[in-house]
């Protein structure tokens, strides 16, 4: 499973960089596209803005198939408060335009799943795929709005998983 | 060189993509798909001459071929199984509405309501319309070469049929595709261009003619062909000609593996008809989207390789590394 939830969150981060290669952010000295994987960071009492938090959420597993199947829920939570040059007056454009990314870094609905604790990572023989997002209401705390989207992540178990 | 597997379950796919291309009515030669030589195609990108139709919904194939048991014997018990009748349905709903989807979504001609002449008397099919032009030598698939004059009959955005004249020819007419079956002369002299499904999106108009936003069915304008700008569409509920055209229909499943359903001849079996769809379920009376229904008998081919009589091809291309 952590296979597929590397594979996802490697496609989503690598569709960023072409899509926007202006969202970025620092993480511990290192400037990186700009979405995160909660589960892998040291512990924030509040998201950054401007960037995708992923949070991995539920998971679903059907085993009565020749190969087990499993449905992992990904949320992808993202907030702004607009930019300092328009005094934070712009934070809804700001967010549709993270609506708009997120859009686009879905599409296609799979990528291959690899193994990335293997170095180089090592291709595997099944492809994760995965949902249209489900699109939460936008929340609006002060001058920050933010919104969260998921999606199911589906994938196959293959041997040695 | 060895390969390892995996056991691959059923297929996941999500939509159902179609492709259409017309049958040779005259030769009756339906458009033949060979899943060996073309099973790995882009699906945006399908091999000549497939029409992509995007995707569509509520794709549904039925059977409705009958077999029946050769009783023999006292008890009388089965001997064996002969068919009796070989028939099949295919039912879809399209999602967009186009020229194609149109003429495909109802049960006889599908025609051009061409821009009318200054004056006309009015007619249910669009009245007498604007004279035809005629396309200089040049003029490929995507750009129409016109006189000066005849450049200026027409706007950006304007819709445009090209095909020839109708001159009293009796049988299928249109280019590439028939779009009717004359039975009798008619005295329109636009008729042709009426029915043709040779038709485009102009995108530029220039002192030396037209470009295209995307190629014309038919290719460069034929000898003879002329050009008419349209208005709308026009479909009727009744008339005796058929659409036929071959169908192919492919999911692609979550670990890239296809099924393909391959029909050679597909004629539409209702007339014109709609579904509605509230673009919220949880809200009836809101806005809906209008989806062309499309519903087609599937007509028998032989094929070649044994002599058998067939609507429908079935292929299935696996995963890379699945178990078989």
């Amino acid at each position: 499973m952590q296979n597929a939830k590397d594979s996802f969150y490697i496609a989503l981060r690598t569709r960023l960089t072409e899509i926007n290669p202006q969202r970025t952010i620092l993480v511990r000295g290192t400037v990186r596209p700009g979405i995160l994987v909660e589960e892998a960071e040291a512990p924030f009492s509040q998201f950054p803005s401007d960037v995708f938090v992923l949070r991995w959420l539920c998971l679903a597993v059907d085993m009565n198939l020749d190969s087990t199947m499993t449905g992992e829920q990904g949320e992808i939570v993202y907030q702004t408060c607009g930019t300092q040059s328009f005094g934070g007056l712009d934070r809804g454009r700001a967010l549709s335009a993270m609506d708009e990314e997120l859009m686009a870094m879905i599409q296609p609905f799979y990528t291959p799943k690899l193994n990335y604790a293997a170095t180089p990572p090592a291709a595997m023989l099944t492809q994760v795929f995965w949902d249209e997002p489900v699109f939460s209401p936008s929340v609006a705390q002060r001058d920050l709005l933010s919104r969260s989207a998921t999606v199911l992540v589906y994938s196959y178990q293959e041997q040695g998983e | 060189m060895t390969a390892t597997w995996f056991s691959a379950p059923a297929p996941v796919a999500r939509r159902v993509r179609a492709f259409f291309a017309p049958v040779n009515r005259v030769a009756q030669t339906p458009v033949l798909f060979d899943p060996s030589e073309q099973g790995r195609f882009s699906l945006d990108a399908p091999p000549a001459p497939w029409i992509s139709l995007g995707w569509v919904q509520d794709f549904v194939r039925k059977t409705s071929s009958k077999s029946v048991p050769l009783m023999t014997g006292i008890p009388a018990a089965p001997l064996e199984q002969v068919r009796e009748t070989l028939e099949a349905q295919v039912s879809l709903q399209f999602l967009s509405w186009t020229k194609l989807t149109m003429g495909l979504a109802t049960g006889s001609q599908h025609m051009n309501i061409l821009a009318p002449a200054i004056g006309a008397a009015p007619a249910a099919d669009g009245a007498q319309a604007l004279p035809a032009v005629t396309p200089q030598s040049g003029s490929t698939s995507t750009s129409i070469m016109l006189a000066l004059t005849d450049a200026a009959k027409f706007t950006p955005g304007a819709i445009v049929a090209v095909d020839v004249d109708y001159t009293g020819q009796t049988g299928y007419v249109g280019t590439p595709v028939a779009g009717a079956y004359v039975r009798q002369a008619l005295t329109d002299v636009d008729y042709v261009r009426r029915v043709t499904f040779n038709v485009a999106l102009v995108s530029q108009v220039t002192a030396t003619g037209l470009t295209l936003s995307e190629p014309l069915p038919g290719g460069a304008p034929a000898t003879g062909a002329k050009v008419q700008t349209v208005a709308g569409f026009v479909d009727r509920e009744g008339g005796s000609f058929y659409q036929e055209w071959s169908g192919l229909f492919v999911l692609e499943a979550s670990q890239g593996e296809r099924i393909f359903f391959h029909y050679p001849r597909l004629q539409a079996i209702t007339g014109a008809e709609e579904t509605i769809s509230p673009l919220n379920p949880k809200n009836q009376s809101g806005h809906s989207r209008v989806l062309l229904k499309g519903q087609f008998l599937a007509l028998p081919v032989t094929d070649p390789l044994d002599g058998e009589r067939v609507v429908c091809y079935r292929s299935f291309l696996p995963a890379a590394n699945a178990l078989v």
